[in-house]
């Protein structure tokens, strides 16, 4: 069942706040959070968390198209690493 | 651990294997290594791991995760399964440049990283993409090993012939409940 309208998005009061205290500092500092149930705000955008997988911290930088998912989401817990015969990578 | 598929001595790679026959006309099953599978036989001259035996590879079509093909000069069932579990390996030389500050696993993989200041700080052991952009995870020079972000202000410098790229790792700052204050929305 989908959440209520009413009660806004859910997002963890000290992720919020040091997320704004990192935006203040103009730091690029990775906040490294264990809460991977909150949701991804607009205010967010360009700060990158470390979202906890059970194992690490995975890199996560925020962008517009990932408001409303959940940090989670971005944070597999199981990895398949594949293979990596021509794969390229851009550097961001 | 799997084993690696990228030849750091010889420069080669491993982009497919052949993973048994396919009715009795000589064709082959092949799993693909590669980004867009077919590109497995796109890449010129296939050799086998040790580089002595050359393949010419024609892609034929595709069934059950596999796909299908034909090995010059294999015409019948018996041959096709003497081919089960040979690796297909081309020279990295082969394959096409990449754009600019688009970077190839295989050239990134193994390099040395080092901070800034000249520091060691690992290696290069994987890159990621998990939906929220390139990262690149290191080997640390001190153990363990730890995944940043592949951007510019991470990664300012890739010298691939040098073998070596430059961090500035960020610092990583905790966002924990404090103990006295808030709940956390249970």
């Amino acid at each position: 069942m989908a959440r209520s309208v009413w009660k806004g998005p859910f997002v963890d009061g000290y992720l919020l706040k040091k997320a704004e205290a990192v935006r203040a500092s103009g730091r690029s500092d990775i906040i490294r959070t264990w809460s991977r149930r909150s949701t991804v705000l607009p205010q967010f955008v360009g700060i990158t968390f470390g979202v906890y997988n059970g194992h690490k911290f995975i890199p996560v930088l925020v962008t517009e198209n990932m408001i409303g998912h959940k940090f989670g989401e971005f944070s597999p817990t199981r990895t398949f690493y594949g293979h990596t015969a021509d794969k390229r990578s851009k550097r961001g | 651990m799997a084993k690696q598929a990228i030849n750091m001595v010889d420069q080669r790679i491993c982009v497919g294997v052949i993973t048994g026959a396919h009715g009795v006309q000589g064709f082959v099953r092949v799993k693909s290594f590669t980004a867009t599978p077919e590109d497995v036989a796109a890449y010129g001259t296939l050799s086998d791991e040790t580089g002595t035996r050359t393949f010419g590879l024609t892609l034929t079509g595709a069934a059950k995760g596999v796909l299908l093909g034909r090995i010059d000069d294999v015409t019948d069932r018996n041959a096709a399964e003497a081919l089960r579990g040979v690796e297909m390996w081309v020279d990295r030389s082969e394959l096409p440049n990449a754009d600019d500050d688009e970077f190839y696993h295989a050239d990134l993989i193994g390099l040395t990283a080092v901070r800034k200041d000249g520091s060691a700080f690992g290696t290069v052991r994987a890159l990621h993409d998990f939906g929220a952009g390139e990262m690149i995870e290191f080997d640390l020079a001190e153990g363990g090993n730890v995944l940043l972000p592949f951007t510019h202000d991470v990664v300012p410098d890739v010298d691939i012939a040098a073998g070596q790229i430059v961090v500035n790792p960020p610092n990583a700052v905790d966002a924990t409940r404090e103990k006295s204050s808030e709940g956390d929305g249970e």
